[in-house]
């Protein structure tokens, strides 16, 4: 159904179907990106199903022979406000993620987190890794078996009967029965993946290595029948080679399991000896499981007897099912709903909104993140919209972010999922990054229900149209359905979760988000539209769910991004935030914390009569961006947005008073403390957090 | 490209599971222009080396206790030898914690008062700088560094001894030098951060100076890490002339 990125783009050097995305950066230099849920095992078990999700998805990078280099994790919760079940999960589900990162060494750079009721039962735990090399290793590490007579190995941990049936345990909606899962799901042991990590680079750099692949979701059945399905081999197994942490194990267990940190190899037969020698020389466990041969048959044999005599492709192609979708009746009055005349003040309003949960600092989270390990990250978490990395002995650096906003989705997931690519392109583009690709990670209800199955159909649909209109090349994609709470009838806000990796070329070209000198123009690009349905303005001040969500005008949008990139051209562009949740106060508000700056605003230029003041205020249409220019620019910077015909409004100088001041709007004068805004901004989550 | 430090040669230890070896080879070779090699830790010999660097990670995972199973490998012996030879012997972060965990340096590095990991840029302020990894530094002087620690607040319970011996090497502290609570990170005693042993030559901190060494990857654009490095590369030269 997607556009075929590895046919249509010269870049990308794997595509969909593979265990991540690769794209070619220039230099010989390539990187792998994936994002996958691990939303069920986190529901039940947090800390454990958090940690093991980074497991599998450091994993599925390294997998492409390359090392893995950061993590992003954006998350769902219920609210956390008297919710205690709530924040027991954010708690541990963010030590996990924490802990196993942390040990690992490989730094969680991006992520976000909304809370909202819908997610109260089902949290989600979604996580993404992006992985750096030589185009030259990943070409020695395909996930396939495609020679016969090549060795196939297990290194890694023991199996053990952990994990038996995660994969259709994470298929199933939770009920009450749930607890009773816990044991399928799997416990983590990132020292062992750390190992697995050093061992299967320097097993690759061998040259020994021809096929790699991890014992994820399906253990050994998937890996094997991937493997030698994929590659149009067949081969041999004896099960009684592989190593279990506890005897007795029967060949279906042995077949089933979901242990942690395990990877299988397919060795030259030459190299068989060196790469072992790599192994041992970390330490690692590993046994010589069988051997690939052309006859497009996979036998695993358990001492003697045969237990498994099945085509290698049978497993490996998925069966098609036809689902009946429905467009939800409630839909219609949801979207009528109008935005109710506010009953406090503007002021009041947007400092309700800095200390709502989903806008809020989550320094709570990243500061428990080793975000610096690597000695990559140029922008930190916190720092700007997106996380940036440099390439070492490159003048090259990558920008990643991550994100989709649930509310918008569940009104119009069509629309929504459009926005969520106009904004997590807005992210790297904020950071001066060119968007390279996406992936995405599908989170949404039961599928059999055809309502919830809509919401996933709308989506693809969404993701398909803009990715090709914008020239997006999607390169990995993954799907967790179920997320439905069968007891309480309750499914998940439609979550198709958008990570977008761009390129930056040159530290000079590195925009970042604070305000930097006073007597500096603020400079609103986009146009605003009354757009508040699943805002954070209807929810936290208006209690609604509902209302008009924004919908995206491709061409614009492109103008818009084309535009910036001919200001970056001159360099003429200080600093640079998207406009997200909370609308333009809030985001000029968190450009004028870091250096403790103001904003003398004067919206008039923007007067529209069809506007009220508080749905311009507090609009969340996409793809718009304030940035700071020097005023001397700003004549080139019209002629520039008059030819490409891009909608930008002077709204104000920055100021060196530490406050907000606005005018210009039908309501009268008003004005923001900073020191007020950043002392709420920075106090919710650890006041809800700690005791 | 020019190598200004050709005779000198360092190693870094790699443990398995330590994850800031990488960095401080990355460091010391590309930014530092000091031939350093990595090594793993069971092939490690000191007479090859002028100096060690104990690096940052999760030694054998950490589990047990933060840098208990590593100070029983063979290249803590290995660095008990280059200290009797005079040769420097640093840990930083996880390696700090495997040299007080060797008896090593004095002291015990505990879990973070706030029980959370911790990673954020603090101050430091140089408490004593005639160490191996200070002599190029000022007594008071105050650098910019980040942490990245769950088990990082020190204790010892010989504190007297420790100031009378001039064992306190770096302190947290704020911008201006000021030894306050929110100074602190961790909770660490005296806001302890860094210490030696009685011959200066050996040396942990829980701070990581590999990233602080290029302005790119500072906040406020200072190297102060580098002043780190260059100590060491003066003791030894020192030391060899």
């Amino acid at each position: 159904m997607f556009e075929d990125a590895e046919a249509n783009y010269d870049y990308v050097l794997a595509g969909p179907g593979q265990d991540a995305g690769v794209i070619d950066i220039g230099d010989g230099y390539c990187l792998a990106f994936r994002i996958e849920s691990h939303n069920h095992p986190s529901a039940i078990e947090p800390y454990h199903g958090a940690a093991t999700g980074i497991g599998g998805i450091i994993r599925d990078i390294l997998c492409m022979g390359v090392r893995p280099i950061a993590l992003l994790d954006p998350l769902r919760f219920g609210r956390l406000k008297d919710n205690p079940h709530s924040k027991w999960l954010f708690k541990y589900v963010v030590k996990g993620i924490a802990d196993y990162g942390n040990c690992t060494g490989i730094p969680t750079i991006g992520g976000e987190v909304e809370f909202d009721d819908s997610f109260k039962s089902n949290c989600l735990v979604n996580v993404a890794c992006i992985g750096l090399g030589t185009i030259e290793d990943f070409k020695h590490a395909p996930s396939r078996a495609y020679n016969p007579g090549d060795y196939v190995i297990l290194m890694g941990g023991s199996t053990g009967r952990d994990g038996i049936h995660g994969v259709t345990f994470a298929s199933r909606t939770l009920t009450e029965m749930s607890e009773a899962d816990r044991p399928a799901v799997q416990i983590g042991d990132p020292f062992t993946k750390k190992m697995i990590i050093e061992a299967t680079l320097e097993a690759v750099k061998t040259g020994y290595v021809r096929g790699l692949k991890d014992l994820g979701g399906g253990g050994l059945t998937c890996a094997t029948s991937e493997l030698t399905g994929d590659g149009n081999t067949g081969g041999n197994i004896e099960l009684r080679k592989v190593f279990t942490r506890e005897p007795g194990m029967n060949s279906y267990e042995i077949m089933l399991s979901e242990s942690q940190e395990r990877m299988a190899f397919i060795v030259k037969p030459e190299g068989l000896e060196s790469v072992l020698d790599v192994f041992r020389k970390y330490e690692m466990g590993f046994a010589v499981i069988g051997r690939t041969n052309d006859s497009k048959v996979l036998k695993v044999f358990d001492g003697n007897s045969l237990v498994v005599n099945i085509p290698a492709k049978a497993l490996s192609e998925s069966p098609t099912f036809n689902r009946q979708e429905k467009r939800p009746s409630y839909l219609d009055e949801l979207i009528s709903q109008k935005t109710p005349v506010p009953t406090i003040g503007l002021d009041e309003c947007v400092y309700r909104l800095i200390a709502s949960e989903n806008i809020c600092s989550k320094e709570w989270v990243y500061r428990q993140y080793d975000h610096e390990v690597g000695v990559r990250s140029v922008v930190k978490c916190g720092e700007g919209d997106s996380g940036v990395l440099r390439i070492i002995g490159t003048d090259k650096f990558i920008a990643a972010s991550v994100g989709v906003n649930s509310k918008h989705c569940f009104l119009d997931p069509y629309e929504g999922v459009k926005g969520a690519l106009v904004e997590e392109c807005g992210n790297v583009i904020a950071n001066g990054a060119k968007p390279m690709a996406m992936v995405n990670c599908c989170n949404f209800g039961n599928p059999e229900i055809p309502e919830s199955f809509w919401y996933f159909s709308k989506s693809v649909d969404g993701m398909n149209d803009f990715c090709r209109n914008l020239r997006i090349p999607i390169v990995g994609g993954n799907v967790s359905f179920y997320n439905e709470d069968e007891v309480k009838k309750i499914a998940i806000k439609a979550t198709p979760m958008i990570m977008i990796v761009g390129l930056i070329k040159g530290e000079e070209n590195i925009i970042t988000l604070p305000f930097k000198n006073a007597g500096d123009d603020i400079l609103l690009i986009g146009e605003t539209q009354a757009e508040l349905g699943g805002s954070e303005y209807h929810s936290v001040i208006h209690t609604l769910e509902g209302g008009k969500p924004p919908s995206v005008d491709e061409q614009k949008i492109k103008a818009r991004w084309d535009f910036l990139f001919e200001l970056y051209k001159r360099n003429i562009v200080k600093a640079n935030h998207d406009i997200n949740k909370g609308g333009i106060l809030v985001t000029i508000a968190e450009m004028c914390f870091k250096k403790n700056l103001g904003a003398d605003l004067d919206f008039t230029s923007c007067y529209d009569s069809n506007l009220r003041d508080d749905e311009f205020l507090f609009s969340e249409s996409v793809g718009r961006f304030i940035i700071e220019t020097n005023h001397k620019e700003y004549k080139t910077i019209g002629e520039i947005a008059r030819i490409l015909n891009v909608n930008i409004k002077k709204i104000g100088v920055i100021s060196s008073n530490p406050e907000i001041k606005i005018k210009g709007l039908k309501s009268k004068v008003f004005s923001l403390k900073i020191d007020k805004m950043k002392r709420l901004y920075d106090s919710v989550i650890s006041a809800l957090m700690e005791i | 490209m020019k190598r200004l430090n050709m005779s000198i040669r360092i190693a870094v230890i790699m443990f398995p599971g330590a994850n800031c070896d990488l960095d401080t080879i990355h460091v010391l070779n590309n930014v530092m222009n000091i031939q350093t090699d990595l090594v793993w830790h069971n092939y490690f010999k000191e007479s090859e080396y002028d100096g060690v660097i104990l690096p940052g990670g999760f030694a054998f995972g950490d589990y047990l206790r933060a840098g208990i199973i590593a100070a029983h490998s063979p290249a803590l012996d290995q660095a008990r030898m280059m200290l009797k030879d005079n040769k420097p012997v640093i840990g930083i972060c996880n390696g700090f914690q495997v040299l007080t965990e060797a008896n090593l340096l004095p002291g015990a590095l505990l879990q973070n008062n706030s029980l959370k990991f911790i990673c954020k840029w603090v101050n430091l302020r140089v408490e004593n700088n005639k160490t191996a990894c200070t002599n190029m530094m000022k007594r008071g002087e105050v650098i910019d560094i980040p942490i990245a620690h769950g088990e990082g607040r020190y204790f010892a319970d010989n504190l007297k001894e420790l100031e009378e011996n001039n064992q306190i090497v770096f302190k947290y502290s704020t911008e201006n030098g000021e030894l306050t609570e929110n100074a602190n990170p961790n909770g660490s005693l005296e806001n302890i951060a860094g210490v030696c042993n009685l011959e200066q030559n050996c040396i942990g901190l829980m701070p990581h100076p590999e990233r602080a060494s290029e302005a790119i990857l500072s906040p406020k654009g200072t190297i102060h890490g580098q002043l780190f490095f260059k100590s060491i590369i003066e003791f030894i030269k020192r030391r060899l002339s």
